[in-house]
């Protein structure tokens, strides 16, 4: 009897196309729009997993979020090391300074990031030079004028190659600094808070007294010691700093709890995709409620036909209830294919890799012939009750 | 012949329109045997379609009692009246009630499968009963592309597939020409030969002619039953 009933919704789905799309449309869209943020933020955080897997799980970045004076006191030189001294678990702290301005070399010029490291800096990022070498401790104190170029910065200045040994010229109000080029680094994808790419790195000892001229730290990149629970380190670091400058004042960032924001923005996306879903069972539903009852009130006769060859009022309803589940169901496979699409361009389109959530395909066909037995109940029951010589009369 | 298969004791059968009161059926007695032929007629509005409707359990009395086979049909609810329908009264109306979507033998099939017999059992079964009302050949048409008295045949074969023992007729020849009518009206004697119960109504003094039995309606009264 189920295989009758359902080749029959389909045949009478089948003779009328354009209604049955339009009655099932709110599903269409609802399931559709959940398969699309399921699947889009599915492959969000894992892209941004690879992120994180790019930059490195054991490194913590600190950063000065306030310019007042008693603060920004705090936030030297010396902090560096006395971080590294007193936190357990640090290999190293990288104290780091920034401006944007413009470089000449000849008549090529580019504007952006100079950034002022430790020569610690390369080898705590794993970052490693194509040409020459990093600046050295020596250039460090000595206070050099040397530079190291981002891959992309070399070639946009060097676009024939060759900058080792070259003099680049630092435009900094107004004023023009001679810098020697010492080394290339190679190309890195940019972490949260560096283009590699794009900067240019001087000693911060350079940057700091001849650059810039401040005894201001802006922010540290800390590496952790290797097996060490990175998150453990930066909760130490975040007590440390609330006992010197007061909360609030400062932020830390550690992929792990970026790690942790992306699930948080998971959690966002999931709430978003519970209220589309409820937005969508409810106008769902209601289309499905109505094509039913048009359908039932359209088949009276054949219902008042059904009930004289001893159709029993439990049959009839079933036979309405498997017609409006054929008919969600439908509409929950036309929107899941839909929502894979759709999806598919959109995660493409942030060059991202798609990863479907397959379990959700099955989740969602389910949930529609949920909304269709909940919704088509009302009006089986209605045919159901229906007084048989009425509906036989019934032209 | 034996006990009555069918017996109305007392039935009336009122329809309240605002302060009106329509008697279709007034306190009417009646039994009919195992194996009768019986052929109802009466004016237009006498009361005849109301009466079948109640011998077959689509409608429930006003007041008094139907009993079919010695069972009392009010002590009965919808499922079962559903049951009893299905499996003991095939029903031919004038203008054929067959599903529209459906074909010759999927119409045929319909009572078999509300009986829970399975698709296989169905299929041969549908398939004999059309062959007895000669339409062998005509099983996977659809209403549409059949004439009156194929379609009255289909009618026929489904109300005789679930082997009931009441055949009921409301003008089964009302909307067939006459020689269609009589090839219809022998296949009624056929089938009541093989010991079925028919009941039929009929406007036609030729068809009656042909019955056993007439019971005569007028105002929802039996006026004469000879
Ligand atoms: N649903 C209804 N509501 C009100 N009155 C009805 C209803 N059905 C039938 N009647 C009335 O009951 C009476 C008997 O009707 P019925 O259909 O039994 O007549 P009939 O003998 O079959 O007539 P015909 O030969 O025209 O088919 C008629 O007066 C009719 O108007
Ligand atoms: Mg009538």
């Amino acid at each position: 009897m189920f295989g009758e009933f359902v080749k029959l919704a389909l045949k009478s789905m089948a003779y009328n196309k354009l209604r049955t799309l339009l009655s099932l449309l709110g599903i269409i869209i609802g399931v559709a729009s959940v398969i699309i943020i399921v699947n889009v933020g599915e492959s969000a955080s894992q892209s941004i997993q690879e992120q994180i897997a790019a930059t490195g799980l054991e490194t913590i970045s600190i950063f000065s979020r306030t310019q007042e004076r008693s603060v920004t006191r705090e936030f030297n030189f010396e902090l560096a090391e006395r971080l590294a001294y007193e936190v357990p678990g640090i290999l190293t702290v990288i104290p780091m300074n920034q401006i944007n301005t413009v470089t000449r070399w000849q008549r090529n010029s580019y504007r952006g990031t100079i950034l002022g490291v430790s020569e610690d800096f390369a080898w705590a990022n794993d970052y490693s030079s194509v040409v020459g070498s990093f600046f050295t401790d020596a250039d460090s104190m000595q206070l050099r004028q040397v530079a190291v170029l981002g891959n992309s910065v070399a070639r946009e200045l060097f676009p024939q190659g060759s900058a080792v040994g070259e003099y680049i010229r630092i435009f900094r109000e107004g004023q023009a600094k001679s810098y020697r080029v010492v080394g290339v680094m190679e190309r890195k994808s940019a972490s949260f808070n560096l283009q590699y790419n794009q900067s240019i790195y001087i000693p911060f000892t350079t940057f700091s007294n001849r650059l810039v001229n401040t005894d201001v730290v802006q922010s540290y990149v800390v590496r952790t010691e290797p097996g060490v629970d990175v998150l453990a380190v930066s909760d130490n670091i975040e007590e440390y700093l609330t006992r010197l400058v007061g909360s609030g004042n400062y932020s830390v960032f550690s992929p792990s709890n970026i790690a942790e924001l992306a699930a948080d923005v998971t959690d966002t996306l999931s709430a978003a995709m519970a209220s589309i879903a409820a937005i969508s069972l409810l106008v769902g539903g209601i289309g499905i409620m109505n094509i039913m009852l048009v359908s039932v009130a359209e088949r009276t006769k054949e219902i008042g036909i059904r009930k004289a060859i001893g159709a029993s009022p439990r049959r009839i309803m079933v036979q309405f209830l498997i017609e409006a589940m054929t008919l969600t169901l439908v509409g929950g496979i036309i929107g899941i294919g839909l929502g894979i699409i759709v999806s598919n361009l959109a995660v493409s389109f942030f060059n991202w890799t798609f990863y479907p959530l397959v379990r959700i395909y099955f989740l969602a066909a389910g949930f529609s012939m949920t909304v269709g037995v909940f919704f088509g109940l009302y009006p089986a029951v209605k045919a159901s009750k229906l007084d048989p010589i009425e509906a036989l009369n019934y032209e | 012949m034996a006990g009555p298969v069918i017996e109305l004791t007392e039935v009336s059968r009122y329809y309240y329109m605002g302060e009106f009161v329509i008697k279709a059926l007034d306190n009417v007695n009646v039994r009919i045997g195992t194996g009768e032929y019986t052929a109802i007629m009466g004016p237009s509005g006498s009361g005849k379609s109301t009466m079948m409707h109640l011998v077959g359990c689509l409608d429930t009395p006003t007041a008094g009692t139907i009993y079919i086979d010695a069972e009392d049909t009010s002590a009965l609810n919808e499922e079962d009246l559903a049951y009893l329908r299905n499996a003991k009264i095939g029903f031919v109306f004038q203008q054929f009630n067959l599903l529209a979507k459906m074909n010759a033998l999927e119409n045929v099939m319909t009572p078999l499968m509300y009986a829970g017999y399975p698709m296989r059992r169905r299929k041969e079964i549908a398939e004999n009963a059309l062959e007895q009302v000669g339409l062998g050949d005509r099983m996977k048409h659809r209403p549409n592309e059949l004439s009156g008295g194929q379609k009255q045949r289909i009618a026929i074969a489904r109300a005789l597939v679930n082997d009931p023992s009441i055949i009921l007729a409301d003008e089964p020849t009302g909307a067939l020409d006459s020689v269609t009518g009589e090839q219809i009206m022998d296949l009624f004697e056929k089938i009541n030969s093989q010991g079925k119960t028919v009941i039929m109504v009929t406007h036609d003094p030729e068809v009656s002619g042909r019955c056993k039995r007439v019971i005569n309606l007028r105002d929802g009264h039996i006026a004469e039953d000879r």
